[in-house]
């Protein structure tokens, strides 16, 4: 008994050890990422330099938010089957403060660009927006003016802030709340979990719209949707749910995970998948058809730029790859539960995710003439932002993931989710 | 002789558990003509007699497909072949306007194909069957739990089958009538 | 590739380590009831004398229905003029009502689809009872567009049939969706239902005493008869039905909010009206539910069916989408700042103090603010409370529509052609009369139809669990 017990921490140990040096080199990837956009920020064309990096940005908190709202959906229903999922979610909210970090970069970068050269134009009133066809500055757009007392520095500052301090919090709390209990087995930790989802999916509903309508919507400050806090929330979920596909796979790969993660788990994970696949389409599709719908200038312009150059063929891809390839895929029964064509269907959905925050957010920088400054593609900046914030995002993971038990061992429902059958 | 008139054997079990298992018995044991009479969906059934997933879904997949299309289509030949007229400023067909119905025919026949499916691949209705001649078999869809196995299944014979349906815990073991 | 079922190197010591604390499930059918009792409780409503309070009630409701027959006859001989609409508002209550009644509807597909994909087993004491709700709702709902389209002996244009006219239905009118979409609804809601009640029905048929019940229950339980090989593909396609059914119960509220939003009147045209009808639907929907449910729950003794932990798990969704629809409210009035369009943000001051602030006001209390009780335990244990934060909740929901309705056409773009709208007698009694039929055809399911899914109840029971004895035999 001694000898195997101590084979098993050597296999430990050196799994632990392979673990850390595989989260150093992601570190050293992405700071080295990091600050090569620090530099196209500098050298390189900024707007589109710092459009990129937002776009980088999003896409990793997209995930992290998703999982996030997974993790207090669990709660909130006191799902059995998800227990095994839910401690690699939790390990990835650990992202938000270093998301935070950077986020803060590109905001100060965009506070004090020269002009036109920011992201956000109305931060600069010397910054150019066309209105009514005409090029003019932000001090002369009546527009702005009209929302000046939102859209201003100071206060987009403080909401920042506030939206990061939400975030973190409430990820903090319950993740401390669920490791805990991991020593302790106590299971009023499963009630602090449910009181602080249950308060968390409120504040962060609201911090996630209102984070979604200042930092992308925002970019084209004069169009506006109340739809588009629902969108970014489909679209992080879709994300997230890929995601943890993606993770749980490796973790069975890497060992941990091995006869806890099973075909059941995957079966569902795929489910939930299918059905926010359709929900992102029926979001996407209402806000679509009701501007199409009525066809009123003021609105349907932003999807008219998107029609302009190579955007239009974006648009249709994200229909028919980001909507109908996958629910199609996920339809049948036999796609959700053989790990490799799950794995490839969680790619692709990433990949267009990221397109689909292409599309949101990269037309936005407008040329003289009213369409878009950008056609679609991907520059080099963009790949160094992805990966550098991605290399942070896979380290914050990795380190959070060597510190504690690979599931929720002591969880009231860990036993039903270890059973768990279709 | 008479014996070919015979349906079959039925044997009563008491609860889930034990049904399931004497099932997995009689599956073992290599039957094909046989049925498990539950008053609902016992969890794990389907494994246990070694049944296929259910064809249903295909029923489903060609009703909403005929009702996108078909919805689609009727949209087109209406409103911008038959009667082109512009309404609203609107093109006289575009799959934005037309999608909404359409959708909704695909949920319809969708709809129509799982139900007509079901009963197709069920037989039913059949309003006789010989499982409902035997009297207590009424507690089928109260609280009781049975086994039949028909007589033309070719593994069967009467005394074996009787032996082990009652070695594998089935009570009352009697023959059902044709 | 990875391989999930292979069993060589699972990590055994980690699932050695699981054990979980103690926190148990609360149980969906109380005091260990066993299959048989279930099966006497449920059938023993259909099956038992008529109770006094049955003809009572019947007989008061068939009156009050009366309203709505005598009001729909005399407005198809005299016209639409007797009810309250003119200039500018041509659309009054029986939209109102429309939207109103179908919106109750779409709890009973919630928590029969919904839940039922997400496996919330707490559903099946209460989803037969959802279903036929949203039929009666539906059945409720359809008058109102039918009779309101002015020449009711030309509905049948709605229909995509050749007419001597050689025109088809015009399919770019929001109006025409609703007529598939409601149609759809209806029609798969009782498909929905009926499946669902095969398998009771075939417990009722093998109780019943008289010829008579023989041959009815016989003949609509299809002749089912438990085979497993039936129940395989019947639990498949049940299933594929609830998947079906829930993206049309989202498309049924969309479409109905199509009705406003691809129309360019302020505060109705807002891209979030689809998600934001769906959620008010579904909360209005929950709030009939437990209006329903808790009277029935004391009347048949079913405490041990619909336990306080059902109750719970309603109060908790109607809390959740009550504060969806708060949150549509809050960002479309943040929007409709935002978005710096005069004629939007008029709209939305003028509903919160216009002269219809009277109506806005009681949507925010009963819809936002009412259910936001339900955070309390206290509150939620008690079902008086719960029945009266109910009602709140269904006036408040009526009171949602009208502000819609009625605030956006009474003022529009032209200062000129504003107006105020009054309903008229027939108006309101039409309405009033819907509740009648409602509680009709509601009381003739409650005696003849199985109130609850029988064969669903035991199948989530523990006993129902096939490794129920083998654990219990371990101890």
């Amino acid at each position: 008994m001694s000898t195997s017990g101590t084979k098993e921490n050597r296999s430990d140990d050196t799994r632990k050890a392979a673990g850390e040096g595989f989260a150093f080199k992601a570190l050293l990837i992405g700071g080295a990422g990091l600050l090569l956009t620090l530099l196209g920020l500098l050298v390189g064309d900024s707007p589109r330099v710092g459009l990129g990096t937002l776009i980088g940005l999003t896409f990793w908190l997209s995930i992290g938010l998703g999982m996030w709202f997974l993790i207090m959906l669990f709660h909130l229903f006191d799902a059995g089957w998800s227990t095994v999922v839910r401690r690699p979610m939790e390990h990835a909210t650990t992202i938000f403060p270093w998301i935070g970090a950077v986020f803060f970069v590109l905001l100060f970068f965009s506070l004090f660009a020269s002009v036109d050269d920011g992201i956000w134009k109305w931060m600069n009133e010397d910054n150019t927006v066309i209105v009514a066809g005409e090029t003019a500055t932000v001090e002369e757009d009546v527009l702005y003016h009209h929302k000046s007392a939102y859209l201003n520095n100071a206060f987009f500052f403080l909401r920042t802030l506030l939206y990061f301090g939400i975030f973190i919090g409430v990820a903090t709390i319950l993740r401390s709340a669920s490791f805990r209990q991991d020593g302790d087995g106590d299971g009023a930790w499963t009630t602090v979990c449910r009181k602080w989802s249950a308060a968390g999916i409120i504040l962060g509903g609201l911090a996630a719209t209102f984070a979604s309508l200042d930092w992308i919507m925002s970019l084209e400050f004069h169009w506006f949707s109340t739809i588009f806090g629902v969108w970014f929330f489909s679209g992080a979920m879709r994300a997230a749910l890929a995601a943890t596909v993606i993770v749980c796979l490796l973790l069975v790969y890497v060992g941990s995970f091995r006869g806890v993660f099973k075909q059941s788990h995957l079966y569902e994970i795929g489910r939930v998948s299918l059905a926010f696949t359709i929900f992102w389409a029926y979001i996407a599709f209402s806000q679509y058809f009701l501007i199409w719908n009525a066809n009123i200038p003021e609105v349907t312009y932003w999807y008219v730029n998107r029609e302009y150059g190579n955007w239009w063929w974006v648009g249709l891809a994200l229909l028919f790859c980001h909507f109908f390839v996958p629910f199609l895929f996920l339809l049948f029964y036999q796609n959700k539960i053989r790990p490799g064509r799950m794995l490839f269907i969680s790619i692709w959905i990433l990949a267009f995710h990221l397109l689909d925050l292409y599309f949101n957010i990269l037309p936005a920088k407008h040329a003289e003439s009213g369409w878009p400054y950008y056609s679609f593609g991907v520059s080099f900046w963009d790949v160094t932002a992805f990966v550098g914030i991605g290399g942070i995002c896979v380290w914050a993971f990795v380190k959070s993931y060597l510190s504690q038990k690979p599931i929720p061992i002591r969880d009231p429902r860990i036993l039903e989710s270890l059973n768990h059958h279709e | 002789m008479s014996q070919e008139k015979k349906y079959g054997l039925i044997a009563e079990f008491e609860t889930p558990g034990a049904v399931m298992h004497a099932a997995e018995k009689v599956r073992d044991e290599g039957f094909k003509h046989w049925d498990v009479i539950t008053p609902f969906p016992v969890h794990g059934m389907d494994q246990a007699m070694g049944l296929n997933r259910s064809r249903v879904p295909l029923f489903t997949l060609v009703g909403g497909a005929i009702g996108f299309f078909g919805g689609m289509l009727m949209i087109w030949y209406m409103n911008a072949y038959d009667y082109p007229i512009v309404v609203g400023g609107k093109p006289m067909f575009s799959p934005m306007y037309a999608f909404p119905v359409s959708y909704e025919l695909t949920i319809l026949l969708a709809a129509f194909g799982t139900i007509i499916g079901m009963f197709l691949l069920n037989r039913l209705p059949m309003h006789y069957h010989p499982a409902m001649k035997h009297e207590a078999v009424a507690r089928a869809s109260d609280d009781r739990f049975y086994i039949i196995i028909e007589s033309t299944d070719p593994r069967f014979e009467v005394k074996t089958a009787t032996t082990m349906l009652k070695e594998i815990g089935g009570q009352n073991v009697t023959q059902l009538e044709d | 590739m990875i391989s999930l079922e292979e069993t060589k190197s699972v990590n055994e010591s980690l699932i050695r380590e699981a054990r979980p604390a103690s926190v148990p499930r609360r149980k969906l059918v109380e005091n260990d009831r066993d299959f048989n009792w279930i099966t006497e409780r449920v059938c023993g409503i259909v099956e038992g004398g008529t109770p006094t309070w049955w003809w009572v009630c019947l007989l008061v409701s068939g009156f009050v229905s009366l309203f709505t027959v005598i009001g729909t006859i005399y407005l198809i001989a005299a016209g639409v003029g007797v009810w309250g609409l003119s200039n500018p508002v041509n659309w009054g209550w029986a939209i109102v009502n429309f939207v109103f009644w179908i919106g109750i509807g779409h709890a009973g597909t919630l928590i029969s689809a919904i839940l039922c994909l997400l496996k919330q087993n707490w559903r099946t004491s209460i989803n037969r009872a959802a279903e036929a709700m949203t039929i009666f709702a539906v059945v409720c709902a359809g008058i109102f567009p039918l009779i309101h389209v002015g020449r009711v002996w030309f509905a049948w244009w709605l229909f995509p049939i050749p007419n001597a006219n050689e025109i088809w239905p015009q399919f770019r009118s929001p109006l025409l969706w609703d007529v598939f979409a409601v149609s759809t609804y209806g029609t798969v809601s009782l498909l929905f239902w009926y499946v669902g009640m095969i398998p009771d029905l075939a417990t009722l048929r093998d109780r019943a005493k008289t010829r008579i019940r023989q041959v009815l229950y016989g003949f609509f339980a299809m002749g089912w008869r438990g085979s497993h090989r039936h129940w395989s593909n019947y639990e498949m396609a049940y299933l594929l039905l609830a998947g079906l059914a829930t993206p049309l119960v989202l498309s049924v509220h969309t479409i109905v909010s199509f009705d406003f939003a691809v129309s360019l009147i302020p505060g109705w045209h807002t891209t979030i009206f689809p998600p934001y009808f769906v959620a008010g639907a579904i909360f209005s929907g929950f709030g009939m539910v437990l209006t329903i449910m808790l009277p029935l729950r004391s009347i048949y003794g079913l405490h041990d069916l619909i336990t306080q932990y059902h109750i719970d798990c309603m109060c908790k969704i109607t809390l959740a989408t009550g504060s969806m629809v708060g949150y549509a409210y809050a960002i479309e009035f943040f929007i409709a700042w935002y978005g710096a369009n005069d004629f939007e943000s008029f709209a939305f001051i003028n509903r919160a103090f216009g002269p219809y602030a009277w109506a806005y006001w009681i949507m925010i209390t009963c819809n936002v603010i009412s259910p936001q009780l339900f955070w309390f335990r206290k509150v939620r244990e008690n079902p008086a409370a719960v029945w009266i934060i109910c009602i709140f909740v269904n006036i408040g929901m009526w009171f949602e529509r009208f502000v819609i309705v009625v605030t956006s056409l009474s003022r529009d773009f032209l200062p000129t052609s504003w107006g105020y709208y009054s309903p008229t007698v027939v108006d309101i009694m039409t309405y009033v009369g819907t509740f009648g039929i409602f509680t009709f055809l509601f009381l003739l399911f409650l005696r003849f139809l199985p109130l609850m899914a029988m064969a669903e109840i035991k199948a989530v029971t523990p006993q129902a669990d096939p490794h129920h004895h083998d654990q219990g035999g371990s101890h």
